[in-house]
C-alpha cells in the first residue's frame, strides 16, 4: 500500500513539474508581466509542495501506526477478558491476533482470540482508509496552495532555496542524531555496567575472564557472586593485546607506506605512478575478511612452522602473524595518505634545495620531509586508529584468551575481539558480561577518538602552513 | 669593462616538444649586474636556469648548445651539478625559505657543501652571510624563530644570505621583488649593488626601471630569442633594435 502511495505521489509530482513551467509561461505572457523566476524554477516549486509534506505525513504515520494499533488491540483484548501478567504475554497474545489475521496461526483459535483478531482486521482497515484519504487531501492542500502563490507570481527561486536548504539541514541532523544516539546508547549501558563493576577495577584489572559473570542477571547478583566476579572484568589485558598488535602493524605499515609514499611522490615517474598508486590502493580494498583467513591459514602456520625449525614454540595463533598481516592492510593507507601530503610541499622548496646544491636524496631528507612531517604524522595517527578498531583480522588470526604477554609468538587478544566474543550467540541482555562490550566499545571509540582527533589537528596545522 | 665570467654559444632549450630558447649567445661579465628583460614566457628565466643546471629537475626539458663558466663547459653529462650550484647561487621569485629556524636556513648549505665543520665556524658563515644580505641586525635576536615568519622583504633577503652561505660566485636571480613591495624592492636593490662588488650577479626582472637602477648591461628577450644586449645605458636610451625601443617604451609586452 505504501509502495503504491510513493509511487503516485512521486508520478503526479513530476507531472506537476511540466505543468508549473509551462503554466507560468503563459501566466507571464497573458499578464504581461515579468516573472520573479525562471519557469523551471515555478515547477520545482510544485513538485516540492506536492512531495515532501505528503511524504512526511506517511513516514509518521507508518512510524506510529503499527504502535497506536497495538494498544488499541491489546487493551481490545483485555477487554475480552484475555489474562496476561506482564508485557511479554501481551506481546505474544498480540503477536497471536496477528498471525491469525494473517492466516499463518495454527494454534487452537478460542472466542477472545477471534474476537479480537476481528477487531484487529477492522482496525487496519480503518487506518487505511484515513491514511489515504489524509494523504490525499494533504497533497490537495499542498498543491492549491503553491499553486496559489505560482498565479501570484511569488519569487520561486527562493522559496526553493529555502526547501532545499531545510531538506539539507535536516538530513545533516538526522546524521548528528544517529550519531549522537549510538553515543548516548554506549554510554549509558556503560553506566549500568559500572553500577556492577567498580570502573578502576575494570580499568586497571589484569585480569579478563568475562565468562565467569555468563548468564547472570545484574540484578540478582549476590555479594559472593560479586566478590568473585570483581576481578573478572580487567581492562589490561586487552589494551596490552590491543596495542601490542597495533604496534607490529606499524611497525610494518609505517615504513613500508611511507617509504612507498615517498617513491610514488618524488622518484616514480608519471607512468610507474599511474599504474602503482591503483595496484597499491587495491590493498585498501580487500575485505578485512580476506586478510584474516590469510592470517590464519597461510601467515599463522608458516611462523609456527619456521619457529618448529628454531625450536620456538609459536602458537597457531600469534600476535606476530595478526599484527604482521593488519600491517600489510594498513600500508596503503599511510603511502597514500603521505605521498598526497608530500605531494603538496610547494616545488619552490625542493627548488630552494636543489639550487644551493643538495641532491634529491638530501632535499627529500632535510626539506621536503620536514616540512610534510605534520601531515605524515596525521597519517600515521589515522592509520593506528584504523588498526585499533581493526576486528576481523585479530578475530580470526590472534586468538582469544586474554594473556598479558609481550611475546609475539604468543596468541593474545583485542579490545575488539572481545566485544565480538561477548555478544556472539546467545546472551542475557543485562548480565554484566554483556555489558561489558559496551564498556569496551566506549573505551575504544574514546581513543579512537582521541586519536583522530590529534590526527586531524596535525594535519590541519600543516595545511595552514601552505595553503 | 671586466672579464667575461659566463658565456653562452648557440644555446636552444626546449620544453617536450615546444623550443623555449632559440641560439642564445650571450656573454655576461665578472662583478657585474646583468639584467634580462622582456615580456612573459620569452625565455628570460629559462636561460638563467641554464647557467645553474636548475632545467635538470624539470624532465621534458632538454638543453643543446654550450654554457662556459670559467671557459669550462657546463652542459655535460659528467659535470657534478653539486659543485657547480655551489658556484652557482639562486634566488626565486617568490621568497622560498625552508620551514626551518632563521639559523637552519642559512646553515643548510654549508652543511651540506660539508663547510663549516665546527658549531663556531657555522656560526660565523651565518652571521656573515646575514650580515652581507643587510639581514644581520634585524634578526641576529631570534636566530632560531621560523624563517617563515619574516615578512616578505626580510624572507627574500634570507634567501639572498642562504645563496651567499656557500661563498658562490655567481648570484641568479628571478625576479626577486615581484612579490615585493616597494620599500623592500629598494632594500634588495641596495643590497644587489652592494654584492656586485663580490659577485657576478644575473637578474630577471619586468620593471625597466629595476634594471637600469641596478645593471651595468642589459639583454632583452622575445620569443625565445635574444633580441639586443648591450651596456644598460645604450640600451634604455639608444637601442639599434626597433622591437627593443617598443618594448622599453611600453608599446608591447
Amino acid at each position: 500500500m505504501n509502495f503504491v502511495l510513493i509511487f503516485l505521489i512521486t508520478i503526479f509530482s513530476l507531472s506537476l513539474f511540466f505543468y508549473g513551467r509551462s503554466k507560468t509561461k503563459s501566466i507571464a505572457i497573458e499578464k504581461n508581466i515579468k516573472l520573479n523566476a525562471l519557469p523551471k524554477f515555478y515547477g520545482y516549486y510544485l513538485v516540492l509542495w506536492c512531495s515532501i509534506p505528503s511524504l512526511v505525513f506517511l513516514l509518521i504515520w507508518s512510524l506510529f501506526e503499527p504502535v497506536i494499533i497495538k494498544s488499541i488491540i491489546i487493551e481490545t483484548a483485555a477487554n475480552q477478558g484475555a489474562i496476561f501478567n506482564d508485557k511479554n504475554e501481551a506481546n505474544l497474545i498480540y503477536e497471536k491476533i496477528k498471525a491469525i489475521h494473517l492466516g499463518t496461526y495454527f494454534g487452537d483459535i478460542d472466542s477472545i482470540l477471534r474476537e479480537s483478531a476481528l477487531a484487529y482486521a477492522k482496525f487496519i482497515n480503518l487506518f487505511t482508509n484515513s491514511k489515504v484519504v489524509l494523504i490525499f487531501a494533504i497533497v490537495i492542500v499542498s498543491v492549491i496552495y503553491s499553486l496559489k502563490k505560482i498565479n501570484k507570481n511569488n519569487k520561486a527561486r527562493d522559496d526553493v532555496e529555502i526547501i532545499l536548504k531545510g531538506l539539507l539541514f535536516v538530513s545533516s541532523l538526522i546524521a548528528i542524531l544517529t550519531t549522537l544516539g549510538i553515543i548516548f546508547s554506549l554510554l549509558f549501558e556503560s553506566i549500568k555496567f559500572f553500577s556492577v563493576i567498580n570502573i578502576f577495577d575494570y580499568l586497571f584489572g589484569t585480569n579478563w575472564s568475562p565468562q565467569r559473570a555468563f548468564v547472570r542477571d545484574a540484578s540478582s547478583i549476590t555479594a559472593a557472586e560479586f566478590e568473585e566476579l570483581k576481578d573478572a572484568f580487567g581492562f589490561i589485558p586487552l589494551i596490552a593485546g590491543t596495542t601490542f598488535i597495533a604496534f607490529i602493524a606499524m611497525l610494518v605499515a609505517v615504513p613500508i607506506g611511507l617509504f612507498s609514499g615517498i617513491y610514488m611522490a618524488e622518484y616514480a615517474s608519471l607512468k610507474i605512478r599511474r599504474i602503482s598508486k591503483p595496484i597499491i590502493e587495491i590493498l585498501a580494498g580487500i575485505p578485512t575478511v580476506v586478510y584474516g583467513f590469510f592470517a590464519a591459514l597461510t601467515v599463522g602456520p608458516f611462523f609456527r612452522q619456521i619457529g618448529e625449525n628454531f625450536g620456538l614454540t609459536v602458537s597457531s595463533e600469534s600476535a606476530l602473524a595478526a599484527g604482521l598481516i593488519m600491517g600489510i592492510m594498513i600500508i596503503p593507507y599511510v603511502s597514500s595518505l603521505s605521498d598526497d601530503v608530500i605531494n603538496s610541499v610547494p616545488q619552490s622548496l625542493r627548488d630552494g634545495s636543489y639550487a644551493i646544491g643538495a641532491t634529491k636524496s638530501e632535499t627529500i631528507k632535510k626539506v621536503v620531509i620536514p616540512a610534510a612531517l605534520p601531515g605524515i604524522i596525521g597519517s600515521i595517527l589515522l592509520a593506528v586508529s584504523r588498526a585499533i578498531g581493526e576486528t576481523m583480522i585479530v578475530v580470526m588470526a590472534a586468538g582469544l584468551a586474554a594473556n598479558l604477554t609481550i611475546n609475539p609468538l604468543e596468541s593474545t587478544t583485542t579490545i575488539t575481539t572481545q566485544i565480538v566474543m561477548i555478544l556472539v550467540g546467545d546472551q542475557e541482555f543485562d548480565s554484566p558480561k554483556t555489558q561489558s562490550a559496551f564498556a569496551l566499545g566506549l573505551t575504544l571509540f574514546i581513543a579512537t577518538l582521541i586519536l583522530n582527533y590529534i590526527a586531524q589537528r596535525a594535519v590541519k596545522k600543516y595545511r595552514e602552513k601552505y595553503d | 669593462m671586466n672579464n667575461v665570467k659566463i658565456k653562452s654559444k648557440n644555446l636552444n632549450v626546449y620544453y617536450g616538444e615546444k623550443q623555449a630558447l632559440f641560439d642564445v649567445n650571450l656573454d655576461l661579465n665578472e662583478k657585474e649586474v646583468t639584467a634580462l628583460i622582456g615580456p612573459s614566457g620569452c625565455g628570460k628565466s629559462t636561460f638563467i636556469r641554464c647557467i645553474n643546471r636548475m632545467n635538470d629537475v624539470i624532465d621534458i626539458c632538454k638543453v643543446s648548445g654550450n654554457i662556459e663558466i670559467d671557459g669550462v663547459e657546463i652542459n655535460d653529462k659528467n659535470l657534478d651539478v653539486v659543485s657547480l650550484r655551489e658556484r652557482v647561487g639562486m634566488v626565486f621569485q617568490k621568497p622560498n625559505p625552508f620551514p626551518k629556524s632563521i639559523y637552519d636556513n642559512i646553515s643548510y648549505g654549508p652543511k651540506i657543501h660539508g663547510k663549516g665543520e665546527t658549531k663556531s665556524e657555522l656560526d660565523e658563515i651565518v652571521e656573515n652571510s646575514l650580515k652581507k644580505a643587510a639581514l644581520w641586525e634585524e634578526v641576529k635576536d631570534r636566530l632560531d624563530e621560523p624563517g617563515t615568519g619574516l615578512s616578505g622583504g626580510q624572507q627574500q633577503r634570507l634567501c639572498i644570505a642562504r645563496a651567499i652561505s656557500v661563498n658562490p660566485e655567481v648570484i641568479l636571480m628571478d625576479e626577486p621583488c615581484s612579490a615585493l613591495d616597494p620599500i623592500a624592492t629598494a632594500k634588495i636593490e641596495e643590497l644587489i649593488d652592494e654584492l656586485k662588488k663580490t659577485y657576478t650577479i644575473v637578474i630577471v626582472t619586468h620593471s625597466m626601471a629595476q634594471a637600469v637602477r641596478v645593471s651595468q648591461k642589459t639583454g632583452f628577450f622575445h620569443l625565445g630569442k635574444l633580441i639586443e644586449v648591450g651596456k644598460t645605458e645604450k640600451i634604455f636610451k639608444n637601442p639599434d633594435n626597433k622591437m627593443t625601443q617598443d618594448y622599453i617604451t611600453g608599446r608591447f609586452g
